[in-house]
């Protein structure tokens, strides 16, 4: 039987319209003992203001170097249940589609072996199963991949590669968001689990420029779909949406960044060659403009949280490559990429800090992309630059 | 080489440095191929074995290293 | 106890074995879609079928008992058939409009709240905090709660000029993508850590405790077979103390949260943006956080009220100038909103045109 805590504070945190996560604790602690000091625990953190838990250590399955994040409490007296509480990380399918069956096999396994809490999903895109103990991981790890699942990336790995709903949902998709994950996940099987980069390597794929994924703030590798060639326009569906009270001039000529729009009250007009294909309008009039011609994407490094050297979004190292299964071109320029990082990458530094360091031109020469004026947003500002034997030659 | 051969060396080193230095799986693929002029990959598999047989284990330490498991 | 086989190195489930069958076949070939309400959508193809899609919020952190029942009413209503969002938002798919309604009905008598699509406020991004994580400055789940309890109309119902992307990081690890959030809250810890020398001692390696501090505050104590921190260099991230917990980062009577805005991750009419410093600091008061509620409530009224429609906060704010946001907010300018890191000099004025 779970042990019982008294939860003033939390259950303040009951109240109120928006689904409460103290409702879903205490479900858990009807079942399982651990969630119940999971419940205890919280309840001293909201009176004492601050965490009680330590770091991860030596726990994992056999084999693989991630997917395990060990977690202990630093109160293992007072909340015995959680002295071990680690998470699992399940590989999510791709754009997080589930059947109901599928959601009930995983919490069938999750209430044999562990709290019964999850998170759906983790930051990383990770179904998390969210505390169980040491003994228990060899069991989970078998029932899940005896019935098809597998787990995710922790540690210095790839991390569970994720994405936008695209093609499956979106007319917007210029690439397939799902597929490529698929194929890159089940490509990098190895990278996944034994890790041996220098530190996390995570890609995101977001079909267009609205990017649902946010991959353009956090992936090491972000892959956002774009397309080369002219926005097609439907007059007659244009005239709807005036006709419907958008105020095409004001909501959508005058907010195009490039200015390369224009409307007369009945044709709207777009000068392709200057359109920079950011999807405000397209998002808009979403029946009225449909993007033409090549599609793929814009590869783009390097994005990472504030740490050390302040926050950085992802930026163009490819400005197009076309997509298309078996995405070896990709496949190719990632491996190299990674051999630039394996090569001279420090324990704990990401890629875009690499390249930072190293400079740009050192990693696209060994990657072989030329520079081109799409990979900046403007030249330097001063003349102070390195010169090389080769650029003599030219 | 044969594999058990490579598999001798790659524990001796992480052996070696136990205390001093902990090693990235990269750091034993660079070294041991390196030292035995085998390619990385046949490290890799070697350096797999290892970890399958729990001789050795990956832990987490601020980023992933490969090491030998703490003794009960 | 007879285990199954395991199987090593098979990756995720195929996603096709998880689409509805109207997702299948119109699979890449989506003609257009409409908002219906709040939290109703159509997705028509051009083969002429429809999928509707209900959003309804959820905490993130969910019991079996939950999942199962989100799987039952999937069951009854979509084929089975349902999927999680990026915001932690759940959609049931539904593929016979008849049962639109129905499912509606079901969900509201379950007390789920359905909304999140359109220019409204969406579920919060957020991380682990206080429930499992060791760095955690705050607590995510419960800032979330309070943060949406305070706004569940803009979930549901009301509109603003654009979509408003919430997020919230219970430390600078900043997990999400809080760094690009239309308004976010990061948790800070603001004193340098208090050294348990005889426990460093035998807990930590040295070594690895120095290389673990970014700026390099961290040096050799041979004396005391320890470590000393440079109080100048420290900026209280806790690094050291995930590697050495002696370090004790923790410091409740001065840990908090501060609030950034103006981010964004879509690259539609401008490029995606950080978010920038508008509350330096904010004490942790759980189990409501009322002084965070009441200063996004400033942002969010000042962005409602002044917005050009489409306008992001980001673009709004670079509109009326930063200047004029701390005017319309009256939240107050201190010395922590002036950068003194390593981009400092891109983010001074450097013109004499500006507003009073
Ligand atoms: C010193 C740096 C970092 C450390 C020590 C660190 C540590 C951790 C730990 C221990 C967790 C597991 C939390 C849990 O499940 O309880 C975690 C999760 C995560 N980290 Fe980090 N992290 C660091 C930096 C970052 C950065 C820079 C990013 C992103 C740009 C990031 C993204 C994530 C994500 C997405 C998760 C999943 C969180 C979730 O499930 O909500 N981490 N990190
Ligand atoms: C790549 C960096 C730059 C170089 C190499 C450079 C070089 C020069 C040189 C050689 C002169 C002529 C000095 C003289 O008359 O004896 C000059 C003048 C000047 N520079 Fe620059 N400059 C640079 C950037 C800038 C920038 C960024 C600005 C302003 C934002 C600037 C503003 C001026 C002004 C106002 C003058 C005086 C022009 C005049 O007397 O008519 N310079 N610069
Ligand atoms: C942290 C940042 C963001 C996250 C995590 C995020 C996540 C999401 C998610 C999960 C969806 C639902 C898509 C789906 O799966 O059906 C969505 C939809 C959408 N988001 Fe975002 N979003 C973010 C930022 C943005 C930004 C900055 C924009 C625009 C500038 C944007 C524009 C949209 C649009 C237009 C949709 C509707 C797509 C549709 O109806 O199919 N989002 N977003
Ligand atoms: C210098 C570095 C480290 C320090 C200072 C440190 C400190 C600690 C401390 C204080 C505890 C709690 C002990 C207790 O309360 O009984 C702990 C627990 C633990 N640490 Fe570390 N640790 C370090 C490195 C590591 C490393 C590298 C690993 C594994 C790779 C690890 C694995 C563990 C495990 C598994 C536990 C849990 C033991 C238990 O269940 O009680 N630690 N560590
Ligand atoms: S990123 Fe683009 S393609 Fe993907 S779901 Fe969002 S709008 Fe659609
Ligand atoms: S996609 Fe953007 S740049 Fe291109 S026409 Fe539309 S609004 Fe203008
Ligand atoms: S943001 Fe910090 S405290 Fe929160 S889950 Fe990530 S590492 Fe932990
Ligand atoms: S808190 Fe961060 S900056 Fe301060 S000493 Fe520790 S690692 Fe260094």
């Amino acid at each position: 039987m779970p042990k019982k805590y008294e939860t003033p504070l939390l259950d303040e945190l009951e109240k109120g319209p928006f689904p409460s996560f103290v409702t879903e604790i205490k479900k858990a602690a009807a079942k399982s003992s651990m969630a119940g000091d999971e419940l205890g625990q919280l309840e001293k953190s909201y009176r004492d203001r601050r965490g009680y838990w330590k770091h991860g250590g030596i726990v994992g399955v056999r084999g693989y170097g991630s997917g395990v994040i060990g977690r202990y409490s630093s109160l293992p007296e007072e909340f015995p249940e959680v002295a071990n509480f680690h998470t699992v990380r399940i590989n999510s399918p791709s754009a997080f589609f589930y059947t109901s069956d599928s959601l009930r096999q995983m919490c069938d396994i999750w209430d044999k072996y562990g709290s019964g809490l999850t998170n759906m999903h983790g930051s990383t895109g990770d179904i998390i199963l969210l505390g169980t103990t040491t003994d228990k991981l060899e069991p989970i790890f078998a029932e899940f991949s005896s019935r098809g699942w597998d787990l995710g990336g922790s540690g210095s790995a790839l991390r569970t590669p994720s994405c936008c709903v695209g093609p499956a949902r979106c007319e917007w998709a210029n690439i397939d968001t799902l597929d490529l994950t698929y194929n890159l996940t089940q490509e990098f099987q190895d990278e996944m689990h034994r890790p041996a980069f220098p530190y996390k390597f995570k890609f995101k794929v977001a079909g267009c420029a609205v990017d649902c994924i946010a991959s353009i703030a956090r992936a090491d590798c972000s892959i956002i779909g774009t397309w080369r060639g002219k926005i097609a326009v439907n007059q007659a569906e244009v005239a709807n949406y005036a006709k419907s009270g958008m105020n095409i001039q004001s909501e959508i000529v005058d907010m195009c960044p490039t200015k390369c729009m224009s409307y007369d009250g009945k044709e709207l007009k777009i000068k392709d060659e200057d359109c920079s294909r950011c999807m405000h309008c397209i998002a808009k009039m979403t029946k009225a403009l449909k993007p033409t011609g090549e599609k793929g994407a814009t590869i783009l490094m390097g994005s990472k949280a504030p740490f050390v050297i302040g926050a950085t979004l992802s930026w163009v190292i490819v400005p197009f490559i076309k997509l298309e299964p078996p995405y070896d071109e990709f496949k190719d320029l990632v491996r190299k990429m990674w051999e630039f990082w394996d090569e001279h990458g420090k324990n704990r530094e990401r890629i875009g800090e690499l390249i930072i360091r190293r400079g740009m031109r050192e990693f696209l020469e060994f990657i072989g992309v030329d520079p081109v004026p799409q990979q900046v947003k403007e030249p330097r500002r001063d003349p102070f630059f390195f010169w090389k034997e080769e650029d003599f030659q030219k | 080489m044969e594999k058990e051969e490579v598999k001798q060396k790659i524990y001796e080193l992480v052996e070696k440095s136990v205390g001093k230095k902990k090693l990235k799986s990269s750091d034993i693929q660079k070294t041991v191929s390196a030292d035995a002029g085998i390619t990385r990959d046949e490290v890799k598999d070697a350096l797999r074995d290892l970890i399958d047989e729990g001789k050795l284990i990956y832990t987490y330490f601020g980023g992933s290293f490969v090491e030998i498991p703490p003794k009960e | 106890m007879d285990l199954p086989q395991r199987r090593t190195d098979i990756g995720p489930p195929h996603y096709k074995d998880f689409l509805p069958p109207v997702i299948q076949k119109n699979y890449g070939d989506w003609k257009h879609h409409e908002v219906l309400s709040g939290g109703v959508m159509v997705h028509v193809g051009n083969s002429g079928d429809k999928v509707w899609s209900v959003r309804v919020a959820s905490p993130r952190l969910l019991s079996t008992d939950t999942i199962r029942e989100m799987a039952d009413i999937a069951q009854k209503y979509c084929g089975g058939y349902l999927r999680f969002t990026t915001r932690n938002n759940v959609e049931f798919l539904v593929s016979d409009e008849k049962n639109l309604g129905p499912l509606q009905d079901e969900l509201k008598a379950k007390k789920y709240m359905i909304g999140g699509i359109g220019p409204r406020i969406s579920n919060i991004v957020h991380t682990q905090g206080w429930i499992h994580c060791h760095s955690a400055a705050t607590d995510a789940s419960g800032l979330v709660k309070a943060l949406m309890d305070d706004f569940a109309d803009y979930f549901t119902t009301k509109t603003l000029p654009n979509k408003v992307r919430l997020a919230v990081a219970c430390c600078t690890n900043m997990c999400g993508a809080v760094h690009c959030s239309d308004i976010a809250i990061v948790a800070i810890h603001r004193k340098v850590p208090k050294i348990d020398h005889d426990k460093v001692k035998n807990m930590c390696e040295v070594p690895s405790t120095i290389a673990a501090c970014p700026t390099g505050a961290i040096s050799p104590d041979p004396g005391k077979k320890s470590v000393k921190i440079n109080d100048d260099k420290c900026m209280y991230c806790g690094n050291c103390f995930t590697v050495c917990p002696p370090l004790e980062i923790h410091d409740p009577e001065f840990d908090g949260v501060a609030i950034v805005a103006g981010g964004k991750v879509g690259s539609l009419r401008s490029d995606p943006k950080f978010s920038k410093l508008v509350v330096p600091f904010i004490k942790n008061n759980p189990p409501r956080w009322p002084e965070v509620i009441e200063a996004v409530d400033k942002i969010l009224n000042a962005y409602a009220k002044d917005a050009i429609k489409h306008e992001r906060v980001g673009e709004w704010i670079e509109r009326i100038g930063w200047e004029k946001f701390f005017k319309v907010t009256g939240l107050p300018f201190t010395f922590q909103h002036i950068d003194d890191f390593v981009i400092a000099r891109e983010t001074f004025r450097t013109s004499p045109a500006f507003k009073w």
